[in-house]
């Protein structure tokens, strides 16, 4: 083995132990947030409770800000959903034996984006993908209905 | 009042899609994925069900088919509550028997509009 190809080989294989120990860090830390989350949600339910007489509606400002709590709080799963695509990410950058590969090429890596775009369950993941890796693609055309989606409903 | 069970694999989503059915005074039960939302459903009846779309075991869309094969739920307001709004995901949901498409984040008072037109 020549030199070029060793540094390559040790190159890739320093990006796969990296991008293992990234996808690890980076499920403990989803792990690690969504106790706090649930316990600001049960949180919030004793409070709504606790608001509420017997048989009475809690006063219409502080239902406000309520809800307000409830469509805040749901970032945090979208925030937790966009990590674990992050994680997803990793985990098979670290899976894919890398080594074995021609020196990990540009056509290896568009295979593995595209591999990657086709497991995006939402637009607003493919949104992230794209800033992720730096494409220039959030906020293209196709993808500038997503923030208009939000919060819409749809009767069949 | 109405009987509800909402379906997602997220405890947070969970716990405030109950919060803001339940300020209505609605009676909310909870499943963390499609197969146990369907052995929840053979128990008990409800007059709607609310789901998310990506979860895993089964998936919301495979739910709703399969609560629509049962006859206590053939007419039962099934809704999907998600992060997905593509026209394509759309179309399979609807194919599937799913009465409407919410997109998250919701808005409790919404939520709740949406479920009172939907029973009526």
């Amino acid at each position: 083995m020549d030199g070029a190809a060793a540094d390559t080989r040790c190159r890739c294989e320093t990006l796969g132990v990296s991008a293992e120990a990234a996808a690890l860090l980076l499920a403990f830390a989803m792990r690690e947030s969504e106790a706090p989350a649930v316990e600001l949600g049960h949180a919030l339910e004793r409070i709504d409770q606790g608001l509420r007489p017997e048989t009475g509606a809690a006063a219409p400002e502080l239902t406000r800000e309520l809800a307000a709590c409830v469509r805040a709080l749901q970032f945090h799963d979208r925030l937790m959903q966009q990590l674990a695509v992050i994680r997803n990410l990793l985990t098979r950058l670290a899976d894919n034996p890398l080594p074995q590969m021609a020196g990990c090429g540009a056509q290896r890596w568009e295979e593995l984006l595209a591999q990657l775009r086709e497991r995006l369950a939402a637009e607003t993941h493919d949104e992230l993908f794209e800033l992720l890796v730096r494409t220039g693609g959030v906020g293209l055309p196709g993808t500038s209905g997503v923030a208009h989606a939000e919060g819409s409903s749809e009767l069949f | 009042m109405a009987r509800i069970l909402a379906v997602d694999d997220s405890p947070s989503m969970r716990q405030l899609v109950k919060l803001a059915l339940s300020s209505g005074g609605h009676e909310v039960d909870v499943a963390t994925d499609g197969v146990e939302a369907l052995s929840v459903a053979g128990k008990q009846q409800f007059d709607v069900v609310i789901t998310d779309v990506n979860m895993p075991n089964m998936d919301g869309i495979s739910l709703v088919r399969e609560l629509r094969r049962r006859t206590a739920y053939r007419f039962v307001p099934l809704l999907m509550l998600t992060t997905e709004s593509t026209a394509e995901r759309k179309q399979q949901g609807k194919e599937a028997g799913a009465t409407g498409w919410l997109v998250k984040p919701f808005d409790p008072d919404r939520l709740l509009s949406i479920v009172a037109k939907v029973l009526t």
